[in-house]
């Protein structure tokens, strides 16, 4: 599916919103130390079903968008989500239906290569990382709210790109 | 064509990696500072509004769970507030004395000479692994790099990066962070570290050194990184191991770091730079 350039301007308000909510209600809903990664959701689901240009544009907007807000050097984020779009775009029109199993099968695999990147590029700038601890402390949990969250996160972002899809069409 | 997909597609994913890393280099080396902040406005100001209702809706919906226990802690604290009136006025008379008799020795135990800058706290730093706060106070307001913030009397951190209004604070409770420390009572030095776990940890207490549950743990001043005699918590537990050369100590920090709203900025402690005597030792 190729969506329009509304499309891509459209990631920076939802990418704002997510970062906000992200750095705000989360931390008050952390299990151990994980939480929802609302931003990984959000791009995940709209990399399945679009084209990698536009998947590329809101890996971007959304990993800069976190990192703003973090103590992280600015793009730490963005390479986790770059590998991510890098495998996932498209594959919803490669297979006949986006399954259950394939979403939790991308949820689970994501989750992990994103919070490793992330905490390779920030160890690499100086920070202290326990990556042993990191991995039931942090990833765990985050993967198990990922897995809860990616439901209601992808329906909404299935809903805005038939949206903006049928706009496109009529256009 | 479809190899030409092919080598673009890789083509394409080397490109924004390279574009990504180059962007985390020049963010870590400090050289878009000023950029960062412009576009980090905007965020920031939705977080801090978002902040200040996740808060109150945690404390709310804290506090409706507990409503039983308030009621009988209220009526706890209304018996003790009885019993602690009669005190007061005896307490009274004890500092009057008190207050006469140190200003014919001359003495204050009071550190007066902090100059303190309270500042409110914006949002939480939204990885989980680095421990920061952002403060709406900066460069405006005189806050530079390394200033010690407090909070009620104890220690919440360092300030690490500052812009024109804002300030990001990292935390005691980050693994990146090493305080300088001793215990109260018996004067023994340490370093109070922060763990992934958020709790703390004061480490390298010489083995024959009287460590006791409930012992008060305060920064030595070591180092010049902090003023001396800030609380940083309270010993919650001891660990020694039979081949270690120290021994370490759980430290419960004062702080509640999960509701923190306010913040005080010592602005009158300027950090000593002592790298100058580490790169003397170096040479020959």
């Amino acid at each position: 599916m190729r969506l329009t350039t509304t499309a891509n301007v459209l990631s920076l308000p939802i990418m704002l919103l997510a970062a906000a909510i992200q750095a705000s209600f989360v931390p008050q809903i952390r299990l151990l130390g994980g939480g929802p990664d609302l931003i990984f959701l959000l791009v995940l689901a709209w990399s399945i079903n679009a084209d990698l240009d536009s998947s590329v544009v809101w890996a971007f907007v959304g990993g800069i968008m976190i990192d703003l807000l973090s103590a992280a050097p600015t793009g730490s984020s963005v390479m986790g989500l770059l590998f991510l779009v890098f495998a996932t775009s498209g594959i919803g029109g490669q297979v006949y239906q986006i399954g259950f199993t394939i979403l939790v099968g991308l949820v689970m695999i994501g989750t992990l290569v994103q919070q490793v990147t992330f905490m390779m590029v920030i160890s690499l700038a100086g920070f202290r990382v326990s990556w042993l601890e990191d991995f039931s402390y942090i990833i765990a949990p985050t993967m198990l709210y990922n897995l809860v969250l990616i439901w209601p996160v992808y329906w909404f972002v299935r809903r805005l790109q038939r949206r903006l899809d049928r706009r496109s069409i009529k256009s | 064509m479809r190899t030409t997909w092919r080598a673009n597609r890789i083509v394409f994913f080397l490109f924004c990696t390279l574009l990504c890393a180059g962007l985390i280099t020049v963010s870590a080396a400090g050289a878009i500072g000023p950029v960062e902040g412009i576009l980090a406005g905007p965020v920031s100001f939705l977080t801090g509004l978002f902040n200040d209702v996740a808060l109150s809706s945690s404390a709310l919906a804290a506090e409706l769970a507990e409503i039983q226990t308030l009621r009988e802690r209220n009526a706890e604290l209304e018996a003790a507030l009885a019993q602690f009136q009669a005190e007061l006025v005896e307490l009274r008379e004890i500092a009057s004395d008190y207050t006469r008799l140190t200003e014919l020795a001359e003495y204050s135990s009071t550190r007066e000479d902090l100059e303190l800058l309270t500042a409110d706290v914006i949002y939480y730093d939204p990885s989980s692994r680095i421990r920061t706060i952002v403060i709406n106070v900066g460069t405006r307001d005189g806050i530079a790099a390394g200033m010690p913030v407090v909070s009620a009397g104890s220690l919440v951190g360092r300030v690490i990066q500052v812009s024109a209004n804002a300030a990001r604070v990292l935390l005691v409770t980050d693994e990146s962070s090493y305080v300088s420390s001793r215990l109260q009572t018996s004067r023994e030095e340490g370093s109070v570290v922060g763990l992934l776990t958020g709790n703390l940890r004061m480490i390298d207490i010489p083995l024959d050194a009287e460590v006791q549950e409930g012992d008060l743990v305060i920064t030595s001043g070591l180092g010049g990184n902090f003023p001396t005699d800030l609380v940083i918590g309270q010993v919650s537990s001891v660990r020694q191991f039979e081949f270690e050369l120290s021994q370490e100590a759980e430290v419960r920090s004062l702080v509640s770091f999960g509701t923190l709203e306010f913040v005080q900025v010592i602005t009158s402690f300027q950090p000593i730079d002592i790298s100058v005597f580490e790169s003397q030792d170096d040479q020959p």
